[in-house]
């Protein structure tokens, strides 16, 4: 702290009357307090103790740097690995923490994904495949470096020299390869269903004359001349500028229709902003016929041509608004375009009348299992259309729920029956443990299919010993001889 | 005009109403002679409430497009057949027995549509719960107040013709208030409701509404899970048949 004195040294003042100045004397006098610091720093700092010590340490040059004394000291060892990629067996090394456990995985084996390409057989060859400009050897040598090279195209052209045969292009190539498989994906017996097989025939469609095409395209692209690429910008620009002033005639024709034909011309005050001109050029012949439908709610209505005939005021009144259609409970539905009769007209009635009852057939068991999860299914506390919808999906999806678990009921039977089949078949030849199957037989007598029991009879028939029957027919005479076995065996 | 007869196409437009009745007990001088222990109303009415009103609904008026209502009573009633031609579409009565009441209908002339039928169980004894059918004693129900049995629908017209959709759209229906602190209208769909109806006069709410499609879609969802899991069983199943099948297939 510096003292009053030496302020007023400083600051030229002079010096002060006693009284007209309070300074606050710290009961320390200017006495060498501290040692090994000047006065002037120790009145600079006070009595505080330098926050930071200054660290005083050997000259920084040249750090050795702190080698092998690390405490996660790692050590690493030279050692074999196998790579489970590999077919050949070879044993390469390479340097492995010595922590490391010995026996795992190589990283990159996961890496060596093995694509799933076609193969033909000789008889889909010969009734499928067979083509005028491939030999079938070229073929297979195709296919063989297909296989080798992963489809990978590029690849394969490269390193394709068919021993005799004519130069092929990489779109000769892939052409080649994508017919095969197509004709293989369309004959070969599919597992699954329509969709998914027109899926992957669209993941095989190749078209020769569309690649190179394109490609060529391409090449131009990359090829074009200074010159050119000027050209294309400015025409760019000038399409652009021709569909600003069009944008703006069309604004312009319409204010004055307006201002013509008055507010009640029924040209709407919201425009269509156009993303392109062929857009704006398309619009035109389209406006009259929006204008006839009576159109969902949320649609904007498009200034109209100035026709010869004056815009026609349709007595319906097309109505724009969702909120006037809740309001007054109007719900609008898409027309199917079928003709209007009389009888097409369906009554008015009360919503509650179009509760959707399911199938005779499983109406009791879809209100059983509805009233499992507290739904009433025949009635609605408030029938609105929103809830109508919700019941009638819930009732559809109960009756799904209800034939999934017959499948599943059915399937599990049939996998019972199947068992104890095997087991007994399996305890006949082997002799013993005869006993399991004949319980499960006894149970399964219930309801099985006609099916099951002639095949088992039909198995069964094969066998000359005596075996258990499945069918409720058989005595129990036949059922005491078996028991008598069992507590033989 | 002639274009006023022509229908709309692809538009429908519907109309809420509610439909019961509310009973109340007789007062021991009332009852005498007629042995009647209770006396009641049965309405068609508009599904909204008006305001401070002591009634269940009502609030708009729907002589509009109802031309006239058809109460058809008990038997045992003189003139059975009530027709009420001026709102409010409602009867009073008394009487000592619940019975079906066959409710018709008929709309106004613009409208072309036949008439409508609708039953109504008239409830007397207060809801209880389970389904006990004797009816409580007296000071149990003259506690509980008068009874409420209301339902509520919506009528729906298509492809109106145009003149009466002009008449529809120049009254637009009041809507139902979002929530109400008066009790909830009780439905034998809902029996949890029972707690909530009582101690007033009812009000239907679009609470209500959204309370029940919550209901569907939760019972929806309970279906659509266990749907996935029988699937996946099916799935499993199917497999393991086809590994027996293949086992018994060799040998």
């Amino acid at each position: 702290m510096t003292s009053a004195a030496d302020i007023r040294s400083v600051l030229s003042v002079p010096e002060p009357t006693p009284g007209s100045s309070q300074q606050i004397k710290k009961p320390v006098a200017t006495n060498k307090r501290p040692q090994g610091i000047s006065r002037e720093l120790y009145e600079l700092i006070g009595d505080s103790v330098p926050s930071v010590v200054p660290q005083q340490s050997k000259a920084r040059l040249k750090l050795k740097p702190n080698l092998g004394s690390g405490p996660p000291r790692s050590r690493w060892e030279w050692r074999e690995f196998r790579n489970g990629a590999r077919t050949d067996g070879l044993r390469l090394s390479h340097w492995v923490k010595a922590g490391a456990d010995p026996d795992a995985a190589y990283p990159f084996e996961h890496y060596n994904v093995v694509s799933n390409p076609y193969r033909y057989t000789e008889e889909e060859y010969a009734q499928l495949l067979e083509d005028p400009e491939w030999s079938k050897e070229e073929t297979d040598y195709l296919f063989q470096m297909i296989e080798d090279y992963d489809s990978r195209f590029l690849v394969i052209h490269d390193r394709y020299e068919f021993p005799g045969g004519v130069l092929r292009s990489l779109e000769d190539l892939k052409d080649r390869y994508y017919s095969i498989c197509r004709r293989l994906v369309r004959n070969r017996p599919w597992n699954g269903d329509e969709s998914s097989r027109s899926k992957i025939l669209g993941l095989l469609a190749f078209e020769k004359e569309r690649e190179l095409t394109r490609k060529q395209y391409l090449r131009s692209l990359e090829n074009r001349t200074p010159e050119q690429i000027a050209e294309e910008e400015a025409l760019y620009l000038e399409l652009k500028r021709l569909e600003q002033t069009e944008r703006q005639f069309k604004k312009d024709r319409d204010d004055l229709l307006r201002t013509l034909l008055g507010i009640e011309s029924g040209l709407s005050d919201i425009q269509l902003s156009d993303d392109s001109t062929l857009h704006g050029l398309n619009t035109m012949p389209e406006i009259k016929k929006s204008k006839k439908r009576i159109g969902s709610s949320m649609e904007i209505d498009s200034p109209s041509t100035p026709s010869n005939s004056m815009i026609q005021q349709r007595r319906i009144p097309i109505v724009k608004n969702a909120a006037f259609d809740a309001q007054h409970c109007i719900t609008r539905i898409d027309l199917p375009q079928t003709t209007v009769t009389k009888s097409s007209h369906q009554a008015a009635a009360l919503r509650s009348y179009k509760i959707p009852t399911p199938k005779q057939a499983v109406a009791t068991k879809v209100a059983q299992t509805l009233s499992e999860h507290g739904v009433n299914s025949s009635r609605l506390v408030m029938p609105t259309r929103e809830n109508l919808l919700h019941l009638e999906s819930l009732i559809e999806a109960t009756t799904l729920l209800l034939e999934t678990k017959k499948n599943v009921d059915r399937v599990e039977q049939d996998i019972r029956f199947m068992k104890a089949k095997v087991l007994r078949r399996d305890g006949q030849l082997g002799g013993e443990g005869g006993e399991v199957p004949m319980e499960v037989d006894q149970e399964a007598v219930a309801d099985d299919d006609d099916v099951g029991i002639h095949s088992g009879r039909g198995a069964r028939k094969k066998n000359a010993r005596r075996s258990m029957s499945m069918s409720s027919v058989d005595t129990a005479a036949q059922a005491g001889r078996s028991n008598k076995r069992q507590k033989q065996g | 005009m002639a274009t006023d007869r022509v229908r709309v196409r692809g538009l429908s437009i519907h109309r809420p109403i509610i439909y019961g009745n509310t009973a109340s007990l007789l007062t021991e001088k009332e009852t005498s002679p007629s042995g009647h222990t209770h006396k009641w109303t049965v309405a068609v009415r508009s599904a909204a409430s008006g305001p401070d009103s002591d009634i269940v609904g009502g609030a708009d008026d729907l002589g509009y497009f109802i031309k006239r209502v058809t109460f058809k009573l008990h038997d045992t009633y003189p003139n059975a057949a009530r027709n009420i031609d001026k709102p409010p579409f409602e009867v009073s009565e008394t009487g000592w027995g619940e019975f079906e009441v066959n409710i018709k209908i008929y709309f106004v002339p613009e409208a072309g549509e036949k008439q409508i039928t609708l039953y109504h169980h008239l409830k007397l004894h207060p809801w209880l719960e389970g389904e006990g059918s004797v009816p409580p004693p007296l000071e149990v129900a003259t506690k509980l107040g008068p009874v409420h049995s209301w339902q509520y629908d919506e009528i729906v017209f298509n492809d109106p013709f145009q003149s009466f959709l002009n008449i529809l759209t120049a009254h637009p229906p009041t809507p139902l208030p979002r929530t109400s602190k008066k009790p909830v209208p009780y439905n034998t769909a809902n029996p949890a409701s029972l707690e909530a109806s009582r101690g007033g006069v009812p009000e239907f709410t679009q609470a209500m509404e959204k309370e029940e499609a919550e209901k569907l879609e939760a019972a929806k969802k309970a279906v659509f899970m266990e749907q996935e899991r029988l699937r996946l069983r099916l799935h499993e199943r199917e497999k393991e048949l086809d590994l027996l099948k293949q086992q018994l297939g060799e040998t």
